[in-house]
């Protein structure tokens, strides 16, 4: 594609837009409705104007989703070097946060009777996504290598489940039970990061191995039951404890009720592996290995090592979840963050860190976050039946990945 | 397997004399501290009326130890047989694996088990399996979830519409007949999910009583909590949630907390476990749970019946429970 197809890609694109606008906020012709009506009527998904109006609004939305595609493959074709607004749609940011809009478009198009405007729309939807973008983080540095971590679940529910037993039922300080809890996740991911560094087992092998270690070690921790303020008794009778206070105080607010903590925690998060990652040593040397470890190598990098701390830091960035999952249940579940390894992988991938390692980064994982996030946010307070949550989910996973497509390199 | 060794053959054979249809008689005091091969080989010298028990196995399926229901089913189980020292139950635990549930009642047949236990994770699959281990000779006692036909001895569930339904006429009650609810769904791809959905949807038909939220949450509390946020965001005014689990419940409760708004609504989850639904309840968490039964020591009861040869009913429908604030005290109040 070249110039013509910029220009079909941003007609479509402002056609979609406008529509999309006009109709949400001006209205539908009732004819149109009324044809939606009546096409949608075969497939049984609508059956009078009310009901037709989303697909509506949905057409134009998808046609501005097109639209952008379409520009930005014909943008990858042309010469990067003579222009700047090129130069800025291939960076690897700007394709993550085109993504986003499209995701916050989608929000403004169906506002739930305006609900996506209210303040706790956003802080809820930032708290519910923190704990997976506090995974995501680690596993960055793990991708980031070329690597993988899929025990980050696993080592989530295991801390979980250590914290509320620590806490609720031994009622330890949480000056020893947090840093005891951190250890236990490092400890982890040290173990498989081992495994792949020095064993040379694949990453994706050590780890699997460890998240089937964790959940299982996690269960026997806990005793196969959820760690919670009913504790039982010798007699088989249950007895109730206060919920510990380092429960709420993570489970608080901030600012006038207006940030969650556990969003703060994920920001600080994010921000000490930003400055680990991009500022410091050792982040450069996991870009290397992740570029090229043999060439790392040569040239004195401690190849080993340094994989060793990035897998034991997303094994302790999982501690850090699963201590605010805990707090956040009120209850250690050693079933907790089953499948979340693969909503991590995902955050990553479409905030446009490189699968293959070598490239990417933390600011990027935290667009991916929020990108996520606000997607689940939109569809839940949508109400959105679970089936059709599943598939839109996988679609626009798909359509975020495309965005991030770059030219042939 | 154990049938060939002789002591056990001799010990068979002395209770067969002694009791032709079976190998242990309900109302028998168990011998203290004897149990197991031990407990065979005293009672092959007893003479007709004394305890004449030979160890029966029981085989145990679950479909999954994931939910704690499920645990406290096996927990139930195990209670319940430890009163009956010549009794042993090996548990399984499918995983969530039809295939490898299906195997568990193979290797049971296999292993030539007095009496099979399961608590199927579907029905279709398992049907078979089940009725190849009847025709074998060993009787199946099915738990929750039926299998379909009639190859089983017999069948041990709750009715989730029946508790569905008297979930809906409760809140219909405490609201007078009027209000805003919002329903958090276990998996709707669930047979209890819908059944919980239909009974309380049967039972608000007909009132003014209106669901302005519904959303799976798949029977998990964090999902709970964010669906419940998204509900909260939405509307001003909610006067009740129906869960249909109770950590749903306490997820929906997190977030009404959180928002400050935990006074304006009622709560009803169900399952009632001690440690989960009850608990809450004592705690004034939630407004009410409904006790979903396990049927663990029922099964226990109905293997003990089979074993000794008497006839037990194809079907045992278990009673539900409800607690509320005002009868948690007293152990809950039994439904109609």
């Amino acid at each position: 594609m070249n110039r013509s197809g910029l220009f079909v890609g941003l007609v479509t694109m402002v056609v979609g837009f406008t529509l999309a606008v006009v109709s949400r906020f001006g209205g539908v012709p009732v004819l149109l409705l009324d044809a939606v009506a009546w096409l949608a009527g075969f497939a049984g998904l609508a059956h009078d104007r009310a009901s037709a109006y989303p697909y509506v609004l949905l057409a134009w939305y998808v046609a501005t989703v097109v639209g952008v595609f379409i520009v930005l493959r014909a943008c990858q074709n042309l010469d990067a070097r003579r222009n700047r607004g090129v130069r800025l749609l291939a960076h690897p940011a700007s394709r993550a946060l085109i993504a986003l809009l499209l995701v916050l478009l989608l929000g403004v198009l169906f506002d739930a009777d305006g609900a996506f405007y209210k303040v706790q729309t956003h802080r809820d939807g930032l708290r519910q996504a923190s704990v997976f973008g506090i995974l995501a983080c680690g596993m960055t540095l793990v991708i980031i290598t070329g690597g993988i971590d899929l025990a980050v679940g696993s080592v989530l529910a295991l801390a979980a489940v250590a914290f509320a037993r620590m806490s609720i039922h031994w009622s330890w300080s949480p000056w020893l039970a947090v840093p005891l809890c951190l250890a236990l996740g490092a400890a982890c991911g040290g173990v498989s990061g081992t495994l792949a560094a020095r064993f040379k087992v694949q990453p994706f092998i050590a780890t699997l191995a460890m998240m089937v270690f964790a959940r299982g070690l996690a269960k026997t921790v806990s005793g196969g039951m959820k760690v919670s303020t009913a504790v039982q008794n010798a007699d088989g009778t249950y007895r109730y404890v206060e919920v510990p206070d380092v429960f709420r105080a993570i489970d608080s607010r901030l600012l006038a009720d207006n940030v969650s903590m556990v969003t703060v925690v994920f920001l600080v998060c994010a921000a000490l592996s930003w400055i680990a990652l991009a500022r410091h040593r050792w982040g450069r040397e996991l870009y290397a290995i992740g570029g090229n470890e043999e060439a790392a190598r040569l040239s004195g990098v401690l190849v080993d090592r340094a994989k060793v701390l990035a897998y034991a830091a997303a094994g302790l960035l999982a501690a850090v979840a699963g201590i605010c999952q805990a707090a956040q249940e009120q209850q250690g579940d050693p079933e907790a963050g089953g499948g979340y390894e693969l909503s991590a992988i995902a955050i990553v991938v479409i905030g446009g860190t490189n699968l293959m390692g070598g490239r990417g980064g933390i600011g990027l994982t935290l667009i991916g976050t929020l990108t996520i996030g606000y997607l689940e946010k939109i569809l839940s307070i949508n109400a959105v039946p679970e089936s059709r949550r599943l598939m839109l989910t996988g679609i626009i996973i798909v359509a975020a990945v495309l965005t991030q497509r770059r030219s042939r390199t | 397997m154990h049938a060939f060794r002789p002591l056990s053959l001799s010990v068979l054979g002395a209770v067969l004399v002694v009791l032709p249809s079976g190998c242990y008689k309900p109302g028998d005091a168990p011998t203290p501290g004897s149990r197991g091969e031990r407990a065979a080989s005293a009672s092959s010298d007893a003479g007709p009326g004394e305890t004449a028990g030979r160890t029966c196995t029981i085989g145990m399926s679950q479909c999954n130890l994931n939910e704690p229901w499920r645990v406290q089913m096996d927990a139930d189980i195990r209670a319940a047989a430890e009163k009956h020292p010549n009794l042993k139950v090996i548990f399984k635990d499918a995983q969530n694996d039809t295939l490898k549930q299906r195997a568990h009642v193979e290797e049971y047949v296999g292993a030539k088990v007095d009496l099979i236990l399961i608590s199927p994770k579907e029905a279709a699959p398992l049907t078979e399996p089940v009725a190849k281990a009847v025709d074998a000779g060993i009787p199946v006692i099915v738990l929750d979830r039926a299998v379909q036909g009639d190859k089983y001895t017999c069948f041990i569930g709750a009715d989730n519409v029946k508790i569905g339904k008297a979930a809906g006429r409760w809140i219909a009650r405490q609201l007078g007949g009027r209000g805003k609810v919002v329903e958090l769904k276990g998996l709707m791809t669930s047979t209890p999910g819908q059944d919980r959905h239909a009974g309380f949807r049967d039972a608000i038909g007909g009132t003014a009583i209106e669901v302005i939220f519904e959303a799976d949450m798949k029977w998990l509390e964090p999902n709970a909590r964010k669906e419940m946020e998204s509900a909260l965001a939405r509307f001003d005014k909610i006067d009740a949630v129906y869960a249909h689990n109770d950590p749903g419940a306490h997820g929906a409760y997190l977030a009404a907390q959180a928002a400050g708004r935990e006074k304006e609504m009622l709560f009803v989850g169900i399952d009632a476990l001690p440690q989960e639904g009850v608990a809450y309840v004592k705690r004034g968490i939630l407004s009410a749970s409904f006790e979903y039964p396990t049927g663990g020591a029922e099964a226990i009861d109905a293997a003990l019946k089979i074993l000794a040869g008497e006839e037990v009913p194809k079907k045992i429908v278990l009673g539900s429970r409800v607690f509320t604030q005002e009868n948690v005290g007293r152990g809950g109040e039994a439904l109609e």
